[in-house]
């Protein structure tokens, strides 16, 4: 692996290269040259098959990080690219030209995320999602609890009660 | 031949007639596997109802319900989970942050009934079949918040050893913030708070780093944080659902946290207390302890006229009197004191009810008349030799070294009690006498075994730190005079200090003796209230019970209407309950008032 890096690194903006172990092993990509790359180790460097396509939402730095994992199965090796992208302009290039179920992975992303990749085919059908038009809820500031409560609470037969105020009627009857 | 093999070969398919069969005959019957996470269990008498897997259930899955058979009780609020699993999504959050450990699953998946209502049940008290079930997922060996404490920064004992210097340090914001962040806001705490502080609201301000909002939720239940965030007895601490499973918050140290990052130059203007509109009513208080002083912190807010009469040249109580320097240091008390002057609260220093001013007076000048006057006269043990003038008080030694005044300290002295005040003189003489001589000869000795010592363990800890010797679990029975000179104290073992029904009613074993030397003796037994202040004609009219206490109503009102009472001579001893008290009466004095005319 450290021969391709070599080799890469001379040629493409990488950084944060890391060994987590004899087949795994990360690094970070600039956006603009990450389809670049990916084309490169598929078409160069025996890396043909994609095996996810996953997001993480970095709120706090108000990035997102694509992370394409992909593998040799020549090595039997497995690498890592994470693209960070900008979390308000949340787009992508789309790579369902090099891997055509690339294209699902990115549907999902859209609907669960809300990271466009334009030109992707049927990336606006929703995925697992029927009729959603809220705040993609992958997002951090997705609130679960909140949705969970407005959709779903008050239930029949279902009451609550909070201990701070249950504990005052209890204990302290008279005040 | 490949055309011989293409024939044949279907027919090799035959063999599997006689396999066994893969797929499961009855699918209803599979075990899942050990740590699948099924069905909860719920261990009834170790959950305390805190709520902490209602609050991280993203599902809503979780109410909190009462139960039969489980009472209310301080720490525990009597509630258990009930979970709908027509939401659970089986995360096992709320197993993963159980704060008790008590809330597990088990393996079980399988559950038919025709009626979904059914499926709403509370683990643990709605018996199911999974509820014995080995199998399943339990509490994972890595935390969702942090067991351990953030550790105070203390000064060492040889630093602290000879000088009054506050042995606290407070915390650094890094350390606030990462103790705050242990809370799990369940809020069991506050009830156990005597003045049912809001907790987990002012742990969460400094979460969110907003400590003028911090401010602003003690100031609702507490007008002396400074000093309630270095001695209050913290029975919050004791309930903490932290606690069960590591050590519990350190609520007192947070308080203080924000009572001093907050400036007291602008105290007025984040507790919106510029300007209060005044209503010309007139309060007299007696005594400027923690319930006299809490009681016209919320007097002036609802614009009454407060004038405190204080005994003492200074303000504070057994806060300033009773309370050593290196525990809670002058000026923080003065920082507390100074907002509550600054509401236009007035102060007569030096002036003894019944000596410069009657009671009776002030009820003339005043529209009510708020006394907490506390707990200031020692108790004796009355052995034998206890009236010899070398045998001291503590109250009275504490009191001395507050005002500035120099006390007897001898090479070698023993401390009789153990409690927080025994612990005090013990500590304040040690230092007293490492400075005079260079060394520490002080034997602190008590009726309860260490146990059950009533006084703080830190107390103890510290104390032995300092050199102090503390030797619980002896009763004294002499003081051994020689020429009108204190010898020591004669002890015998002391066996139990209460019996079983919880009486106070000391046991001992006269044959094991013991023999203190000393040529000074401390008593710290406990206080009694000086009430002489009182005339004749109110304390007739004062309703009291047959153990001599004053009784009061829920708004600390006496039988003489106008003459409402709280502190120590009520309730506790502690500041806190004085505080809860001041702040009651307060409104019992505002209703009375107003109901008068």
């Amino acid at each position: 692996m450290k021969e391709i890096i070599n080799k890469i690194e001379k040629l493409y903006p990488i950084s944060d290269f890391k060994q987590q172990n004899d087949k795994t092993a990360l690094l970070t990509v600039e956006q603009d040259k990450a389809v670049d790359l990916l084309i490169y180790m598929q078409k160069f460097e025996g890396f043909k098959h994609l095996a996810i396509l996953t997001a993480v939402d970095w709120i706090e730095n108000n990035q997102f990080q694509l992370s394409y994992i992909i593998n040799n199965p020549e090595l039997k090796m497995d690498l890592i690219l994470r693209v960070f992208i900008d979390r308000e302009k949340a787009e992508m290039t789309s790579i369902h030209n090099l891997w055509e179920q690339a294209a699902t992975y990115q549907r999902e992303l859209k609907e669960m995320f809300g990271i466009n990749f334009p030109n992707s085919p049927r990336v606006d059908k929703p995925f697992i999602l029927e009729g959603w038009d809220g705040l993609p809820p992958y997002r951090r500031d997705f609130d679960t609890k909140k949705y969970s409560e407005d959709t779903y609470f008050p239930r029949e037969g279902r009451t609550k009660n909070n201990p701070v105020e249950y504990m005052k009627q209890k204990l302290y009857p008279d005040e | 031949m490949g055309k011989i093999n293409d024939i044949l070969s279907p027919f090799t398919a035959w063999k599997h007639l006689i396999r066994e069969p893969l797929t499961i005959k009855k699918p209803l019957e599979r075990e899942g596997a050990d740590r699948y996470r099924g069905f909860h269990k719920n261990e009834i008498d170790k959950c305390i109802g805190c709520g902490t897997c209602e609050d991280i259930c993203q599902n809503a899955a979780i109410d909190l319900v009462p139960v039969e058979g489980i009472e209310t009780k301080h720490g525990d609020s009597g509630l258990r989970p009930k979970i709908d699993y027509g939401r659970c999504c089986w995360c096992a959050l709320c197993v993963d942050i159980c704060t008790t450990n008590s809330l597990s699953m088990s393996n079980e998946f399988t559950w038919i009934d025709e009626d979904a209502d059914n499926f709403l049940f509370v683990p643990g008290a709605d018996a199911k079949p999974w509820d014995n079930s080995e199998k399943g997922w339990k509490k994972p060996n890595y935390n969702l918040y942090n067991p351990n404490r953030v550790e105070m920064n203390e000064l060492h004992p040889e630093e602290r050893d000879k000088s009054f210097i506050e042995i606290v340090q407070g915390y650094s914001k890094g350390q606030a913030l990462a103790e705050a962040d242990r809370c799990v806001e369940c809020g069991i705490c506050t009830a156990t708070c005597p003045a049912q502080m809001g907790i987990p609201e002012y742990i969460k301000a400094i979460r969110n780093d907003n400590l003028e909002e911090g401010l602003r939720i003690l100031y609702d239940t507490n007008p002396l944080p400074e000093i309630c965030g270095r001695i209050c007895t913290h029975k919050c601490e004791t309930v903490c659902s932290v606690g069960h499973q590591g050590d519990p918050i350190s609520i007192r140290w947070l308080k203080r946290y924000i009572a001093d990052q907050n400036p007291s130059e602008k105290f007025k203007k984040i507790l919106g207390t510029d300007t209060i509109e005044q209503n010309g009513k007139k309060v007299a208080i007696i005594g400027s302890g923690p319930s006299g002083l809490s009681a016209a912190h919320y007097l002036a807010l609802m614009g009454y006229s407060c004038t405190i009469f204080e005994k003492l040249p200074l303000a504070g109580g057994m806060m300033r009197y009773g309370i050593p320097e290196y525990r809670l240091p002058y000026d923080q008390i003065d920082k507390d004191i100074n907002y509550i002057l600054s509401l236009g609260v007035e102060i007569k220093y030096n002036t003894t009810i019944g000596k410069d001013i009657t009671l009776e007076q002030l009820n003339k000048d005043y529209d009510a008349v708020f006394a907490g006057t506390g707990l200031h006269l020692g108790r004796s043990t009355k052995i034998p030799g206890s009236d010899n003038k070398n045998v001291y008080f503590a109250t009275d030694l504490l009191r001395e070294i507050s005002l500035g005044n120099e006390i007897p300290i001898e090479n070698k002295i023993v401390v009789i009690g153990g409690g927080n005040v025994a612990l005090d003189i013990t500590r304040s003489m040690a230092r007293l006498q490492n400075q005079k001589y260079g060394k520490v000869n002080i034997i602190t000795t008590s009726l309860e075994s260490e146990d059950i010592m009533p006084a703080d363990r830190e107390e103890i800890i510290e104390g032995r730190e300092e050199q102090a010797q503390i030797i619980p679990g002896w009763g004294p029975i002499e003081i051994e005079i020689e020429n009108d000179k204190v010898k020591g104290l004669h002890v015998v073992k002391c066996l139990s200090v209460f019996d079983e029904d919880g009486r106070f009613n000391p046991k001992f074993d006269e044959n094991i003796k013991n023999f203190f030397e000393a040529d000074m003796i401390v008593e710290s037994i406990g206080q009694g209230m000086d009430l002489s202040y009182l005339s004749v004609s109110i304390k007739e009219n004062l309703e009291m019970d047959n153990r001599g206490r004053i009784i009061v109503n829920k708004h600390f009102q006496s039988s003489i209407e106008w003459l409402f009472l709280g502190g120590d001579i009520i309730q506790g001893p502690d500041v806190i309950h004085g505080i809860a008290n001041g702040h009651k009466a307060a409104i019992g004095i505002d209703n009375y008032i107003n109901n008068k005319k």
